[in-house]
């Protein structure tokens, strides 16, 4: 009847119902004890429409990795996570919904029972495209609104359109999805994080959620434009507290403080049930690593999720995060990857 | 009853997990939890969920109908059960 002991199964007698524990995220469930992922965080191409400053996967026009998998590829591999009994996925990208088959796998998932998140840039939310959304019953639809206003959102969203995004944020409101909403924060727009939390509750999100920029991607050629200063950081944080009481029980604003490195000890500890799988199939084991631990092309799930556990354990990914300690610009590395 | 919209179920062979998808919040199960949570379907209420669950365990001292009742009420206090 311990929570502790619900994943021992010989510390639960036979016929006593044990409550669940309590709430924990992934890691602490114990990655190692379940038989597959239980969420995959899949980024179906690398192309986007937009250019962002601050982009960790380098995403952009024309920036399609030149191999990424064919449609009886990706099916595949939604295949086996269904089969596997995966239940949360999510589509990012690039931007996901420029990839050809954007629907068609939406639809697999859906229909297969999976419950599925797109995390779009918010450009591509036509009144036709929220109605499909909504009729194939996604889990959500996250969308980034990195700014309360036009001047911060389009200097961060190179080509993108803040107006643009917020007609797309009502328009799925309107036709019943749920709306979360994603906030990178930046030197130029840390100050508008309270219009921000407002306009997205204004907007009919269920919940909003930031966390600190990263160094990667983009963001190492534009990192002086970009980083606040701690002192901004702190403002950041402090209203965000205030905003999580304030709208307490109308949405759910979250967000993490810890710096990267603190992040990524706790996940060497603990691991998420979380596979980041790439345009091209393969699989990393956290985005903020470089590190592969298989490829879809050649590996089946059960393989991935195996060299998945041995990849935490390995002594490369705990020599890597330990010196990001003293050189925290290990990280501007991060797509030059280091296969497990 | 049945599991909420965003909740889904999975066997392990440590017993289940419970993970709601909107919190993203997980819940790890033991065997006779996860025996609970299998007989939860439409149309079935908690007094036929410990009917079934007694058809299949001993239950001389009424343990176990107090016990998967409790972690029913638990459930639906957690969101993670609806009619």
């Amino acid at each position: 009847m311990t929570p502790g002991a619900a994943t021992d199964p010989a510390a639960a007698p036979a016929q006593q119902p044990a409550p669940p524990a309590q709430p924990a995220p992934p890691a602490e469930t114990g990655s190692s004890d379940l038989r597959a992922p239980l969420y995959v965080a899949w980024q179906v191409t690398n192309e986007c429409n937009l250019a962002c400053l601050h982009c960790i996967e380098e995403s952009g026009p024309g920036k399609a990795f030149r191999d990424e998998l064919s449609e009886r590829e990706a099916f595949a591999v939604l295949e086996q996570l269904m089969d596997s009994e995966v239940p949360y996925l999510s589509f990012s990208g690039g931007e996901p919904m420029v990839h050809p088959r954007f629907f068609e796998m939406a639809q697999y998932v859906c229909e297969r029972d999976g419950q599925l998140k797109i995390e779009t840039n918010g450009h591509y939310l036509t009144p036709e495209s929220c109605g499909r959304l909504a009729k194939l019953g996604v889990k959500a639809v996250q969308v980034s609104m990195d700014g309360a206003s036009r001047e911060t959102f389009n200097r961060m969203r190179v080509r993108g359109d803040f107006d643009l995004a917020v007609a797309g944020i009502r328009r799925l409101h309107e036709a019943g999805v749920p709306v979360e909403i994603n906030y990178s924060p930046t030197k130029f727009n840390v100050h508008e994080i309270a219009a921000a939390v407002d306009l997205a509750h204004e907007l009919g999100a269920y919940s909003f959620y930031t966390g600190r920029t990263m160094y990667t991607g983009n963001a190492v050629k534009t990192w002086h434009l970009l980083t606040p200063s701690e002192d901004q950081y702190g403002a950041y944080f402090a209203t965000l507290h205030e905003k999580t009481e304030e709208y307490r029980g109308r949405m759910r604003v979250y967000f993490h403080e810890m710096g990267l490195l603190e992040e990524l000890r706790f996940r060497l500890q603990h691991p998420a049930a979380l596979l980041i799988v790439l345009p091209n199939g393969l699989v990393k084991l956290i985005n903020a690593l470089p590190f592969v631990c298989g490829d879809f092309r050649r590996d089946s799930l059960s393989e991935i999720w195996a060299n998945f556990q041995r990849g935490w354990q390995d002594p490369r990914v705990r020599c890597f995060i330990e010196e990001l300690a003293t050189d925290s610009h290990k990280t501007a590395s991060l797509h030059q990857w280091v296969y497990l | 009853m049945k599991l909420a919209k965003y909740t889904k179920f999975r066997e392990e062979k440590f017993g289940g997990v419970l993970f709601e998808t909107r919190s993203e919040k997980v819940y790890s199960l033991n065997p006779t939890a996860a025996a609970v949570v299998r007989e939860i379907a439409p149309g079935v209420d908690e007094q036929q969920v410990v009917e079934r669950l007694k058809a299949r365990f001993r239950d001389a001292d009424s343990a176990l109908e107090r016990e998967a009742l409790t972690f029913l009420a638990d459930l639906r206090q957690k969101g993670l059960l609806e009619d």
